[in-house]
């Protein structure tokens, strides 16, 4: 994941060191206690081959995503029936579609496999986001107290409140629209164009880097202030270290276990953000799939042809298990106190 | 405390004030009015119609008499008369002697007609709190149990378990979940009834259901469910992280080696700790629970305040608009507000002065 | 561990609990009919202001106008007025003078039954030509700011100048009640649909005690809130029993309501429309908790059709409403008619029914929905209009193509809808059979409702855009003028009447053709001049694509009997709940 290199600090903390005899990094350490932990590594693999899934869907998926046979709409497999009986009575099977069709004869599995493109974009940009500006910014004004930590908190609760659905549409109402007063060669020109390469992604982006950081950045603070009084921080600020190296060596190893942890757990938030996005029409431009737009159009469906959402949900569901568990192997090899043990 | 709970209270103020700035100007930038209709009015209507609710003053001037309208208090000697007209609706009405202390109009709702922001307070917002607080303990009675469970255990089958069934909790998002409930519980069991919500205004001291009886509860039981179901699994979480952290201080380890109970270990000294970084979640959680009820409420059916987060900012419902952010704003603001005096409580550590 | 047990336990025991006092709900004492609205609250009840479907609705069933309109032939019969003599005028106007029956009292729920309402001596209030007058001119003062005003303001001498502030003297508006009985209104032209036009919710009768106060202060003025349920007065059918906003309104059977052929006493003691969103809908039906569904949901058709017991209850009725999509026909590629009627021609209509919109509409092949008064009908003008000929509309492209010599892949198309999955579903359809029968790619864009109405009659109005239209009144005049015509509803035009958006079209033949069918007097030289106007625009200039006349698409539980409305208002008093 992207936020190991970022917070693997290269030495460990004060009171650490006086613990431990051995000079191992704790990279390596880190490393080699997560590829111990099964469950870890179950998720790693899985998040590895989702991510080829993501690359090789043209040569995966059996049929293009936006490729319609108006009269195989709705069709479902034979086995199907096998797993939704309720399906007997008006279902038109067809056999050339893994997971069935979709309400406009469009192969799910094909779109399945394209949407994780979509889903694992939204789900590594939103904590790269968030990890970059969120802790950082959490932990100075965690660290430094008193009216700067005052100050930046209440910038944060300005943007935590701030209508950041109202800003999404008004982006979008401006940017999308098919007025042409956006003239080539200008910045809102290429916005116009990022977010039309980008098959309508580039504004989920903006609303959920929006939302995202703050949540972080917030956390991020209430750990530091747990933290800072602890007796190695003082220690390491009676033998002169500079605030930077108490903040980065010192502190952030030590809190990185409960950031990991909110991190891999916002991720279904940043995934559902795209979904509910989806769900009220903001989401990415048809036809272009994506799994939260797939369940939001499925679910109206559920109840007839229940594959529709499903498979999408399952798929979402697998990637947050496989998140889920790799954040939890991280967070316990991440953690310096365990360091050294089985 | 006290004094900081007052400067808290002064900043909160600040915020609002610059979050209504920002939504203002935000929504008349967005092209679209609310007058905008699939069959277009005529000019003349759209005319009488803006000038009716002074959408033909500058922008400065609508802004400065809305900010007056809310904030400010007024003294009258007239007593409300809300039939009157669905401009002069204010929140809070005390009367002193023979005058009136009146304060926060929001002004009307143009898309309901003879309806305030007030009225949408008053009759929708209590039924979303209901539910979300309903869906904030539903998520602590999971999230809590299985978090230390699982930290207690940890890697063993029950840990693995535990979170299993968390992180399902927060991979099926309510567009699915809801539905599956609603075919499930309410139209093939029929144990229970499949949308609406039993309490209906007016409300028991203004915000609490007043039927507390098993109709209510039948009603509350699948949506809270299905709202509080993402929660718990973020609580169960934090609580296993943070207990796994806490369980390896050196004070715990000191309780051990005095041969304390490992049960008054547990819940006397390391749940206390570990409680931190759940509780900084537990204030921005209830509050997107409160206002993120929108998916909820239109699966279930249920007539809260949610749908105007989205259907005013459509409707370009101008005053429902700001009366949803502010209120949204006001209950992050107000909820950081406890997180932060929880801290104090939790940790005796921290000092605020 | 073991708190943990007991917890699930618990939840265990309070599910059984729950389980075991589901379905205990007691019987309905009375014949309670529970169907429902869309989700979100009904904006108001006020016909001076109403807008809305749902609105229109309860104020059709809580009031009544001078006519009425049959709800499934949509012919004109009496409503207030029992007669109504029509004498033209000289300087081309109309006068027509409706005579009221005397026996409809105001009504008001107290809380516990209905009951009259009575003035200031103590008798009661009858409804009055006075009250309809009052109603009139609440729907056109400048204060009310109504948003249909513009309907009789198009016809009604003086209305408009009054609704502008113009004029400030209402009696200038040409509405007078010469008695209590009598009702006098003036109308601009000799018009065959002022008829109806007099007895749209725009003039109903309403209570200027209530909403203004009287007998010296002992009736209290309740202003705008005259519509809820503590302050509501009616007359017609129903009246108005709870209104719980967001949640559900409930209309109670008025006992006082005299009854006539046309509007007869309900059967029906109460009537209780749930505002929910679709799915919510279905599955209070399918769960036994309401009696009658108002849409269903184009994602169950397939199981519903399927199921031995629901397909019985479903059903499927003509609403005078038609889909399409309009050119900008000033708008690059699409300014050349070849193009335009190409396209028009290459969408298979039929196939969009039966496999996407699935509600058995019919395939439009002009634009006023047949079983408007003067709209031409398929049976008999089966030839008239577009209809899907793919060959022919590759060569009408063909032709552009060798013309301009460039290939169809090079067309840059866009076609701009509303967002909702719906239209969506619609649109990669059809871009999907352009694409395989023309070999064009039309790029879809979309926006939320509230920029798209204004983006598609703006000076910008995109080359292809999707729209609809649901009948005010059901005349084809209400579809082909104020729709078509150079300052229509979707062809705005400056003063000079040169156009400015949407169809972006002026067709001098056109614009002759309906304003003489508008005053023609024999229906069947109406059909014909409509038929040839729509030929105009939907073959010759191609302005418009019209793809589907709608259907209502509802659900109704065996016991209850019914009438199937065509103008989306349903009529309740006709509706009655069988023992069962």
């Amino acid at each position: 994941m992207a936020n190991t290199n970022e917070v693997e600090p290269k030495s460990v903390g004060a009171r650490d060191t006086l613990l431990t005899q051995k000079r191992e990094s704790l990279g390596q350490d880190a490393f080699r206690r997560l590829m111990r932990n099964h469950a870890a590594v179950v998720g790693g693999v899985i998040i590895i081959i989702l991510i080829l899934l993501a690359l090789l869907a043209p040569w995966i998926a059996i049929k293009p995503f936006s490729e319609q046979v108006l009269v195989d709409q709705n069709k479902v497999p034979k086995w199907l029936v096998s797993v939704f009986p309720s399906l007997e009575p008006y279902a038109v099977y067809s056999n050339d579609y893994p997971l069935g069709a979709d309400y406009v004869g469009r192969d799910l599995f094909s779109r399945i496999i394209y949407g994780s493109r979509v889903s694992l974009t939204v789900a590594l940009i939103g904590p790269l986001i968030s990890i970059i500006i969120g802790v950082i910014y959490g932990s100075i004004s965690g660290y430094f107290g008193g009216w700067v930590d005052n100050i930046m908190m209440r910038i944060v609760d300005v943007l935590y409140a701030f209508p950041s659905l109202l800003f999404i549409i008004l982006l979008m109402a401006f940017f999308r629209s098919p007025i042409s007063d956006i003239q080539p060669g200008t910045f809102a020109y290429s916005i116009k164009e990022l977010d039309e390469s980008l098959g309508g992604m580039f504004f989920i982006f903006i609303g959920i880097g929006l939302t995202a950081w703050e949540t972080m950045a917030r956390l991020t603070r209430g750990q530091v202030i747990s933290i800072r009084e602890k007796e190695f921080v003082e220690a390491a600020r009676t033998i002169g270290a500079s605030n930077a190296r108490i903040m980065f060596r010192h502190i952030l190893p030590n809190i990185v276990g409960p950031l990991v942890v909110a991190e891999t757990l916002a991720i279904p938030g940043y995934i559902s953000t795209e979904a509910f996005l989806s769900f009220i029409g903001l989401g990415v431009n048809p036809p272009t799939p994506s799994w939260g737009s797939m369940i939001a159009d499925g679910a109206k469906a559920i109840r007839t042809y229940p594959n529709q959402a499903i498979f999408p949900a399952l798929a979402l569901a697998i990637t947050m298990f496989a998140f889920n568990f790799l954040g939890d192997g991280l967070r316990d090899a991440l953690d310096p106190r365990l360091r050294g043990t089985q | 405390m006290g004094r900081f709970i007052v400067r808290r209270l002064l900043y909160m103020l600040a915020v609002i004030l610059v979050v209504s700035v920002i939504t203002f100007l935000l929504m008349h930038a967005v092209p679209g009015g609310p007058f905008t209709r699939e069959k277009s009015l005529p000019e003349e209507t759209i005319k009488i119609l803006e000038k009716r609710y002074h959408l033909d003053q500058p922008l400065y001037v609508q802004y400065t008499s809305y900010l007056y309208a809310v904030f400010i208090p007024h003294f009258t000697t007239t007593p409300p008369n809300a039939a009157l007209s669905s401009q002069d609706d204010f929140l809070l009405n005390v009367k002193i002697g023979s005058l009136w202390i009146r304060w926060m109009n929001f002004g009307p709702s143009y898309r309901s007609r003879g309806r305030t922001v007030n009225d949408i307070f008053r009759d929708n917002l209590p039924i979303s709190a209901q539910l979300g607080v309903m869906s904030l303990i539903i998520s602590i009675l999971i999230g809590m149990p299985l978090g230390v469970m699982a930290a207690l255990k940890q890697n063993t089958m029950l840990d693995y378990l535990g979170m299993g069934i968390a992180i399902l909790g927060v991979s099926v998002p309510v567009i699915v979940l809801g539905p599956i409930f609603v075919w499930v519980f309410g139209i093939t069991l029929k144990w229970l009834p499949p949308t609406g919500w039993a309490a209906k205004p007016p409300f028991f001291l203004g915000f609490l259901p007043s039927n507390l009886n098993w109709e209510f509860f039948q009603h509350a039981l699948m949506p809270s469910f299905a709202l509080g179901l993402g929660s718990s699994a973020v609580i169960a979480r934090l609580t296993r992280a943070s207990l796994l952290q806490t369980i390896r201080e050196d004070y715990i380890r000191t309780a051990r080696a005095k041969g304390l109970q490992e049960r008054v270990i547990i819940v006397r000294h390391a749940m206390k700790n570990s409680m931190i970084p759940v509780v900084t979640i537990l204030g921005p959680l209830f509050a997107a629970l409160v206002t993120g009820t929108f998916v909820t409420e239109l699966i279930f059916g249920i007539p809260g305040m949610g749908k105007y987060f989205v259907t005013s900012i459509t409707n370009r419902d101008y005053p429902v608009i700001m009366g949803t952010i502010l209120l949204y704003a006001v209950f992050l603001v107000l909820a950081n507000l406890i997180v932060d005096i929880m801290y104090a409580y939790l940790d005796p550590r921290i000092r605020y002065d | 561990m073991r708190k943990m047990f007991i917890l699930l336990s618990l939840l265990v025991v309070f599910s059984m609990a729950l389980s075991a006092c589901g379905g205990a709900a007691a019987p309905a004492p009375s014949k309670v009919l529970t169907t429902n609205f869309l989700s979100g609250d009904v904006p108001t009840l006020d016909p001076a202001v109403a807008e809305d479907t749902s609105s229109i609705q309860i104020a059709q069933e809580t009031f009544g106008g001078v006519t009425h309109l049959n709800e499934v032939t949509n012919a004109v019969e009496p409503g207030l007025a029992t007669s109504w003599d029509v004498v033209d005028n000289a300087d081309g106007s109309q006068t027509i003078t409706f005579h009221l029956r005397n026996d409809v009292p105001w009504v008001r729920w107290n809380g516990t039954k209905v009951e009259k309402v009575q003035n200031c001596d103590g008798k009661d209030r009858m409804v009055t030509a006075g009250d309809i007058a009052y109603g009139i001119y609440r729907n056109q003062a400048p204060a009310n700011a109504s948003p249909y005003a513009y309907l009789l303001g198009f016809v009604l001498k003086g209305a408009s100048d009054f609704n502008n502030g113009k004029s400030t003297d209402f009696a200038s508006v040409g509405v007078k009640a010469v008695d209590d009985q009598t009702l006098e209104m003036i109308f601009m032209s000799q018009v065959t649909y002022n008829v109806q036009l007099a007895g749209l919710w725009v003039a109903y009768a309403q209570p200027k005690w209530v909403i203004e106060g009287d007998c010296s202060g002992k009736v209290v003025a309740a202003g705008e809130k005259w519509i809820e349920p503590a302050n509501f007065q009616g007359y017609g059918p129903f009246t108005l029993k709870e209104w719980v906003h967001d949640d559900y309104i409930s209309i109670v059977k008025n006992p006082f309501w005299p009854g006539s052929e046309a509007i007869p006493q309900p059967k029906l003691d109460e009537v209780v429309f749930k505002m929910l969103d679709e799915p919510a809908q279905l599955a209070e039906y399918e769960a036994g908790k309401a009696d009658h569904v108002s849409s269903v949901p184009q994602s169950d058709i397939d199981r519903i059709k399927a199921d031995p017991a629901l397909s019985k209850e479903f059903a499927i009725s003509p609403q005078l409403c038609t889909y399409y999509y309009g050119f900008n026909t000033k708008a690059s590629v699409v300014d050349d008619v070849r193009v335009r009627r190409a396209l028009s021609m290459a969408v298979d209509r039929q196939s969009l029914i039966d496999n996407v919109a699935k509600g058995e509409q019919e395939p439009a092949q002009w634009f006023a929905r047949p079983g408007l008064a003067g709209a031409p009908t398929i049976e008999t003008h089966p030839d008239l209009g577009i209809k899907y000929d793919p060959e022919a509309a590759k060569a009408e492209l063909k032709s552009y193509l060798d013309e301009k010599g460039v290939t169809a892949d090079s067309l840059e198309l866009t076609l701009l809808f509303n967002t909702s999955a719906g239209h969506q579903a619609i649109a990669e359809t059809i871009q999907q059979m352009w694409k395989d029968t023309l070999g064009v790619t039309v790029k879809l864009t979309n926006q939320e409702a509230a920029v798209f109405w204004d983006t598609i009659k703006g000076k910008d109005t995109p080359q292809i855009y999707r729209a609809g239209w649901c009948l005010d009144y059901p005349d084809a005049n209400n579809f082909v003028r104020e729709v078509l015509a150079v300052n229509g509803s979707q062809n705005p035009a400056d003063e000079k009447g040169e156009p400015t958006g949407g169809f972006n079209w002026k067709n001098e033949k056109f614009e002759e053709l309906v304003a003489k069918a508008a005053t023609e007097a024999d229906l069947a030289k109406r059909v014909e001049l409509y038929a040839q106007a729509e030929q105009i625009a939907m073959v010759d200039d191609v302005i418009m694509i019209p793809i589907y006349w709608y259907t209502n698409l509802d659900m109704t539980k065996p016991y209850v009997t019914r009438t199937y409305s065509s103008s989306g208002h349903e009529a309740f008093e006709k509706w009655d709940i069988l023992p069962h």
